[in-house]
């Protein structure tokens, strides 16, 4: 749930031709841009973190005698208001919002991009799909999103759907530009003058040169994706039966102890900052890589 | 293109995205698994209350009646009842619906106005120490998590400094002149937490644009006559660079008010955003789907009067 338009993340230089080379030049001048290392390192520390939950700490279910603990050596992030640790929900929380980020950026991305390449190689379908992205670009999601995870009943699923059925066609808008410019380049004309296979051209031809679109828009859906499972869980749309960041600001919320408690708030809130800045670095950074003009410096 | 087909173009446009709400809220509710009366008439209601909401919106009929029925009791306003507060769904979202508009549209001019000038002054010093600050903040902007922001804002100028109330819209029991100085105290928080999260991608918009405008050639002939920088950048420049900034505006709106439904939950904040989070709690179907349907009316209508303003504005937007 970022913003609509970002500038500088989502403009990618076309590419028809993505060869070892040119990766090879983008991962040189990537490696000289700091803030894209750092932003690399958090997220992989983030994944690390994920994966290795069970591992780290035991899984806060049960309820403690030490209520609303301020942090300290013993409880490091503090204690919620039914006396469980709260690193630990942080750190179990970390896996479910990377899950849902992924899971419903991944589902987003699949179908955004298989909508766009098909309006834009079948330009009768074009005008259809496009008046459908740009309707559904003008309403509020969320609401949306709300009414629906209302109805089907929270569960991980549910979120993961959710979220992905309304992000696509963002999507589909970033890619379908892209996508636009290839099919008027000369080699689709002579993919067509080799075959009649449609598929063939979009999956052979298409699909790789609008790539670099999609990896930028990979990152953004899913940083959009986290806030959004956030925003939901918040509002007590969240899986009741596993941790999120989203859910440890509900039950906050709901205990009361939301604006006394400072340490509830803060350590999630932080953790949803990472992960979506650092997302958004970089695919920032990724972009400055890319792009043909700064490989000179 | 005379105004009167531009009008009317833009209102066709309006019409048709209020429809296609209208038939995606339909459709996600009839092709959901599950029991689509649940939308509209509750479990709870006595057999006679519940067979009659049902055969108002024929759910007995095909799916092809169905919808002309829908769209029918939709168009009249009839959301259908609460569950929770035994009123039509219309009635209660009504009542909630000015203060959300007052938090939205204050947040909205807030951001234009810190927005515009941290935007102009990044790009007329870009590349220097100033500009790379304005964008860190851009970007930071564009990554905060609206509740995250409203509980920092609550509890340092709330709770700890006391400078503004932490909840609600007004205080009871003022009348006159002290109930409108309630209602802006109380306006501050919310808002300035909805403008943060909206900040980032404005300033970098404003930035964006004004650099590319700062390169064309009219600037070049401006600088060639003697204006002054301060006159050809605020003057020149600016005034060409502000339509993507407009635009920028009508595509935010549907993310302005996700954010507001956040904001309002956080500050306890009576608009149609902390409507969606009670009726969330309560299981309200027919609160929600109202809420819904009626903030995207809103949205696309607010959307079409900035647009037709603008029209009249600036002649190239009526153009293209």
């Amino acid at each position: 749930m970022t913003s609509e338009i970002d500038p500088v993340g989502l403009t990618a230089e076309p590419v028809t031709t993505e060869n070892v080379r040119a990766s090879a030049a983008t991962w040189r001048v990537f490696r000289r841009e700091p803030l894209g290392l750092i932003s690399a390192a958090v997220l992989l520390g983030l994944v690390f973190v994920a994966l290795a939950a069970p591992l780290l700490t035991p899984y806060p279910a049960s309820y403690g005698l030490d209520v609303l603990n301020a942090p300290s050596l013993q409880y490091l992030f503090g204690t919620d208001s039914l006396g469980r640790d709260l690193l630990g929900e942080v750190i179990w929380g970390t896996q479910q919002s990377l899950l849902v980020a992924v899971a419903a950026s991944v589902i987003a991305i699949a179908i955004g991009t298989v909508i766009a390449v098909i309006g834009a190689y079948f330009r009768r379908i074009d005008t259809f799909i496009s008046i459908i992205v740009d309707l559904t670009l003008s309403l509020p999601v969320l609401p949306l999103m709300i009414l629906v995870a209302a109805l089907a009943g929270p569960s991980t699923t549910t979120i993961i759907a959710v979220i992905a059925a309304f992000s696509w066609p963002e999507v589909t808008r970033l890619v379908r530009s892209q996508a636009l410019t290839v099919v008027n380049l000369p080699y689709v004309d002579a993919a067509r003058l080799m075959t009649t296979s449609s598929i063939w051209i979009i999956g052979r031809h298409i699909i790789p040169a609008v790539t670099p679109v999609i990896v930028v828009s990979v990152v953004v859906t899913a940083s959009r994706a986290v806030l959004a499972a956030a925003g939901l869980a918040f509002l007590g749309l969240g899986d009741p039966t596993t941790w999120s960041w989203g859910r440890i600001l509900y039950e906050a919320q709901q205990s009361g102890a939301m604006s006394s408690a400072w340490w509830l708030t803060l350590f999630p809130s932080i953790a949803i900052l990472l992960l979506v800045l650092s997302a958004t670095l970089l695919s920032i950074a990724y972009n400055d890589a890319r792009n043909p003009r700064n490989r000179s410096r | 293109m005379s105004r009167l087909s531009f009008i009317l173009r833009r209102l066709s446009r309006a019409v048709v995205t209020i429809l296609f709400a209208v038939t995606v809220t339909f459709l996600l509710l009839r092709l959901m698994p599950g029991d689509p009366a649940l939308a509209i008439a509750s479990p709870n209601m006595t057999d006679e209350a519940r067979a009659l909401l049902l055969t108002q919106y024929g759910l007995d009929k095909p799916l092809f009646v169905q919808f002309g029925l829908y769209m029918g009791q939709v168009f009249q306003g009839n959301f259908g009842t609460s569950f929770t507060q035994s009123l039509p769904v219309m009635e209660v979202l009504l009542k909630r619906l000015p203060w959300t508009l007052l938090l939205t549209f204050t947040a909205l001019t807030l951001t234009v106005i810190v927005g515009i000038p941290l935007g102009v002054l990044a790009a007329s010093r870009r590349g220097k120490l100033l500009d790379k600050i304005v964008q860190v903040i851009g970007v930071t902007g564009q990554s905060l998590f609206v509740p995250s922001i409203g509980v920092l804002l609550l509890f340092v100028f709330g709770l700890t400094l006391r400078w503004f109330p932490i909840g609600g819209a007004y205080s009871t029991g003022t009348y006159g002149l002290d109930w409108y100085a309630s209602v802006a105290t109380h306006l501050v928080l919310p808002a300035v937490s909805l403008m943060l999260i909206q900040l980032g991608s404005y300033v970098l918009t404003m930035r964006a644009t004004l650099i590319d405008a700062l390169q064309e050639d009219y600037i070049i002939l401006a600088k060639a006559n003697g204006l002054p920088d301060r006159r050809i950048l605020w003057k020149h420049a600016l005034r060409n660079a502000l339509l993507p900034t407009t635009t920028l505006i009508g595509l935010q709106l549907g993310f302005l008010v996700g954010g507001a439904v956040l904001t309002e939950t956080v500050f306890a904040y009576p608009g149609i955003g902390r409507g969606i989070y009670e009726a969330v709690t309560q299981l309200d179907f027919p609160v929600l789907q109202g809420a819904f349907l009626l903030l995207a009316t809103t949205v696309v209508v607010a959307n079409m009067v900035t647009d037709i303003i603008y029209g009249f504005l600036d002649p190239r937007v009526k153009t293209s």
